[in-house]
């Protein structure tokens, strides 16, 4: 049984990890930079330990002063949260090796599904459908491979994500140059030079199914919609995903599922996947094999602490449900509040925050670091706060995620609070199931909003 | 030294003993749920028949889903029933093919482990009841040697008891249950070893009330004298008429050199918790008791005690309290040294009140006297004073209780209620008046969460919803000021 975890995040994840462990009587020890040695989540936690300097690559990424933490800090386990050294093998294999639970799946899984070819062939050998693509050795290859394909694709970098690593190209005269500078990025980016190419699906959107395994069983906890994204980062997700044909949603989920067996997945998961709008379709996308940042929306439709299934199944736990078991009940909607410009083409706003007010009530969940004093670093990412609301149909969480950004008040730094208001109000939006595509019109027809 | 293990009774016998069983509805106990689960308790002595009844009558929640939704927030901690031979929940006897569903419906909802208590120590019934619940699929089942003290119940009555029990394949352990802390350090170190003699390796347990003050330091010694299991509470749940202290025991014990491998921290936050929900409730905590010498001779618990004077009081015969107490003990005698634990005392009490202020002794007899005397309750330990015994049989009520039938059979029984309904329901509807039941059915699903730190903020807004005349409000405090206006 787990006693004491280090958490080796920051910011709202750290705090909402920290709340799981306080209601199931788990310690917490704070790993954290320098820059977060009162922040409030090191202020929460049972102790902290200073990984650190402020720079990501000298603390939050280094995966020996991580394992050393947690030795110093006797933790019998470490959530790493998302990002980070989430997903990363050599954390997983040094805690192994330190007599550590690593609170994920396992490493040779994290294996399978880091690699983007990787995880692309799994997908295959578990029978979901994935973008026509693939490999080239050869720029010849690659110009026979991209006709194929059918124009335009996307050249993608094999250690890349979220939207990192990823360029469009429109005819085949630019495929050559794309190429080149992609491989000559994506090595020094990722330090792996290898690229593949994939289709470029015009109207897509993205929706993802939340998996939770315990090494023998996987069941799925429904899906979500995050098409609404800027430049691959997603600023507001949604469950279930709104209208999606009926069939075509189950789909997703037996494909997310089978995926997740051919694993034998441990821990929670998200299968992601383009959703072809013209073709009234899906592709597997890729596995995040962590928890993500969006996993209030799906505890809000099936009433789950995902956090704490992902301490029990991390404690060798079988499941404690069955996919029969798992209702879900009306639609939730979160809203990610950034400390950025929106009206200066998001540019980060780091600074110190003077006021912070969330909204409470019935159906409102805030997930938050902030506080009036607390700093902003510029070090990491920009995510102030999650507004989750959820209500018994989309139109009412809509309704309800309208009044709760109305109360929320954060001064000392610019916030996307009014951006989010504006979409709210939106017809797109207010309709359901837009594609990716739909935001920067959103952000580009609507400067007026603002 | 020794390695000791301890069970945690607060939300069963600290509750029942401080809190009148009516302490804790299923969401305060779903809040601490989890953090119980990580202590590393032996177990949790969490249900009776009793509880059962008030989660339904007071709190109108399902008994058996509180049973199955803590058995999901608790999957490494067994959690025990404490057994009433033939009853459930209401006070008749039952069919033993009625007892075999309730065992049933039990191990299916979580429960699986069961003390088998009978107070007079009628071993043909506790061994029926010890073999039904093995074959419920019962874990870990527990026979209890209930202690006290009388001309009868020497160390070798409970060494040969624990034979008997240890000879059945449906008992697992034993404990010694001292329900009214009578066990005294010294009696401790006879006892104890008497017992241990006569059953091998089978664990042994002990589970003893602070009632005098007694069980704290009996414990410290039992450990030495191979105890395997203490059972204590936690945080207000703790001392009074309950068990010894979690958290001083565990201390005591390690002080004395024992080894109690448990989560220190988690047990802080459990005790924690109680004390913040007492504070909140405005339930009372368990206080060290006093040395009371005079209880090792009546044995009967304050609450009995305060009651019978009061009785007393209001037919102006106060002064004749002593001779009451004295009467006690001859009424106890005479009707074979019952155990001191309900429902005996209320009859022994009742009656040598009776004695007392009647015209002649046993010239008024209540009808739950004449039913322990038709062996209603169990064997009784020693045999009835025969001059009593005829004096009480030869009464005509006596022949009228006689024919109280026998207990109804599990078909006929059904028979009585809706066909279709669950044997949870069923087994509530046949113990618990239908009105009592409906009202549970009817009630919505409880909360899974409690924050007893809200509770004074609720406590306002509820009284403020009371006094729709209050228009304003204001709160001051250094540095704070709240106006709100209608």
């Amino acid at each position: 049984m787990i006693h004491r975890i280090l958490i080796a995040n920051r910011g709202e994840i750290a705090v909402r990890v920290i709340r799981t462990c306080r209601r199931l009587g788990i310690e917490t020890v704070l790993a954290a930079s320098e820059a977060d040695l009162d922040s409030l989540p090191a202020r929460l936690a049972d102790a902290v330990i200073c990984l650190g300097g402020p720079r990501s690559p000298d603390s939050y990424l280094k995966v020996a002063a991580v394992i050393a933490a947690a030795k110093m800090g006797k933790a019998d386990a470490i959530h790493p949260g998302y990002g980070f050294l989430s997903e990363n093998r050599d954390l997983a294999l040094a805690s192994a090796a330190a007599g550590i639970i690593f609170i994920g799946p396992t490493e040779a899984q994290l294996d399978a599904v880091g690699d983007k070819l990787k995880a692309r062939g799994h997908a295959v050998a578990a029978g979901l459908p994935v973008v026509p693509g693939g490999q080239a050795a050869t720029l010849d290859e690659a110009q026979d491979l991209a006709r194929s394909i059918g124009w335009p694709v996307l050249v993608k970098a094999v250690g890349g994500g979220g939207g990192r690593g990823m360029k469009l190209v429109e005819e085949p005269d630019r495929l050559v140059e794309t190429l080149e500078l992609a491989v000559a990025e994506a090595a020094a980016a990722f330090g792996d030079p290898r690229v593949y190419l994939e289709r470029y699906v015009a109207s897509g959107r993205h929706v993802e199914v939340q998996l939770l395994g315990d090494g023998h069983e996987v069941v799925h906890l429904g899906d979500r919609d995050c098409s609404i994204q800027r430049r691959y980062q997603k600023l507001v997700e949604e469950a279930p995903a709104p209208n999606l044909a009926d069939g075509l949603r189950a789909e997703m989920h037996r494909a997310a599922v089978a995926f997740g067996r051919h694993l034998g997945y441990r821990g929670l998961g998200t299968v992601e996947f383009l959703v072809d709008c013209q073709r009234n379709s899906f592709y597997f996308l890729e596995m995040n094999a962590r928890i993500q940042v969006e996993h209030p929306v799906t505890e809000a439709i099936c009433g789950l602490d995902l956090v704490a299934e992902q301490i029990a199944v991390a404690e060798g736990r079988r499941l404690a449900m069955t996919q029969e078991q798992i209702r879900f009940s009306g639609h939730a909607i979160e809203c990610r509040i950034n400390a950025e410009d929106w009206t200066r083409d998001f540019r980060p706003s780091p600074g110190t925050v003077t006021v912070a007010e969330f909204p409470s009530g019935p159906g409102i969940r805030v997930d938050t670091h902030m506080q009036a004093g607390a700093r902003v670093p510029p070090h990491y990412d920009s995510l102030l706060a999650k507004l989750i609301v959820h209500g018994t149909d989309r139109a009412a969480a809509i309704e309800r995620m309208g009044k709760a950004l109305a109360l929320c008040r954060i001064d000392g730094v610019a916030t996307n609070t009014a951006m989010h208001a504006g979409l709210m109000r939106a017809g797109p939006f207010l309709a359901g199931g837009v594609d990716t595509a739909y935001f920067p019109k959103f952000l580009s027809e609507g400067a007026s909003h603002g | 030294m020794a390695e000791v293990k301890i069970l945690d009774a607060s939300i069963r016998d600290g509750n029942q003993s401080l809190w009148g069983a009516t302490g804790l509805s299923t969401r305060q106990i779903l809040e601490i749920a989890p953090v119980m689960n990580r202590v590393g308790f032996h177990a949790l002595d969490f249900t009776s028949s009793t509880a059962m009844g008030v989660a339904v009558r007071t709190f109108r929640e399902d008994p058996w889903e509180r049973i199955r939704l803590a058995r999901a927030a608790m999957p490494d901690t067994r959690l025990q029933l404490i057994g009433t031979g033939l009853r459930f929940i209401s006070w008749e006897s039952q069919h033993p093919d009625f007892m075999q569903l309730v065992y049933d419906r039990l191990v299916a909802n979580g429960v699986t482990r069961f003390m088998v208590l009978e107070p007079t120590h009628d071993m043909p019934q506790a061994l029926a009841s010890a073999r039904m619940i093995r074959k419920a699929g019962g874990e870990e089942i527990v026979g209890a040697l209930t202690y006290t003290i009388s001309a009868v119940h020497d160390d070798d009555f409970y060494a040969d008891l624990a034979a008997q029990f240890a000879a059945s394949p449906d008992i697992d352990r034993l404990y010694v249950k001292d329900p009214s802390g009578l066990l005294l350090p010294e009696r401790a170190r006879t006892l104890i070893p008497a017992i241990k003699a006569r059953i091998g390796a089978m664990p042994l347990e002990l589970h003893s009330h602070c009632t005098i003050g007694l069980a704290p330091l009996t414990y410290t010694i039992a450990a030495e004298l191979g105890i395997e299991v203490m059972h204590v509470c936690c945080g207000p749940l703790a001392n009074g008429s309950s068990l010894p202290n979690a958290v001083r025991l565990v201390a005591n014990l390690r002080e004395l050199g024992h080894r109690v491998d448990i989560d220190d921290r988690a047990l802080a936050r459990v005790a924690d918790y109680f004390t913040r929900l007492a504070k909140a409730e405005g339930l009372p905590a368990g206080v060290p008791q006093d040395y009371d010498a005079s209880f090792l001779r009546h044995q009967i618990a304050g609450g009995i005690m305060t009651t019978t004077r009061r009785q007393l009081a209001e037919v102006k015969l106060e002064h004749r309290f002593d001779e009451v107490v004295a009467e006690i003990g001859r009424v106890r005698a005479e009707l074979g040294h019952p155990i001191m634990v309900t429902p005996f005392p209320q009859i022994v009490v009742s009656q040598a009140l009776y004695n007392v202020i009647g015209t002649e002794r046993y010239s008024n007899v209540a009808d739950q006297t004449i039913r322990y005397v038709l062996g209603r309750f169990g064997r009784p330990t020693k045999p009835i004073d025969p001059d009593i015994l005829d004096r009480i049989l030869s009464r005509p009520r006596a022949r009228e209780l006689m024919n109280e039938g026998e207990p109804m059979s599990l078909a006929d029984m059904r028979k009585r209620f809706a066909k279709g309904i669950s044997d949870d329901e069923f087994l509530l509807r046949a113990t618990m008046p239908a009105e009592e039941v409906d009202a549970m059915l009817a009630a919505r699903p409880p909360r899974r969460h409690y924050n007893p730190d809200l509770r004074p903020v609720l406590k306002l807004l509820d009284e403020l919803n009371k006094r729709p005349a209050v228009s304003d409000l204001i709160v001051e405090k250094p540095d704070f000021h709240l106006q709100l206006r209608a």
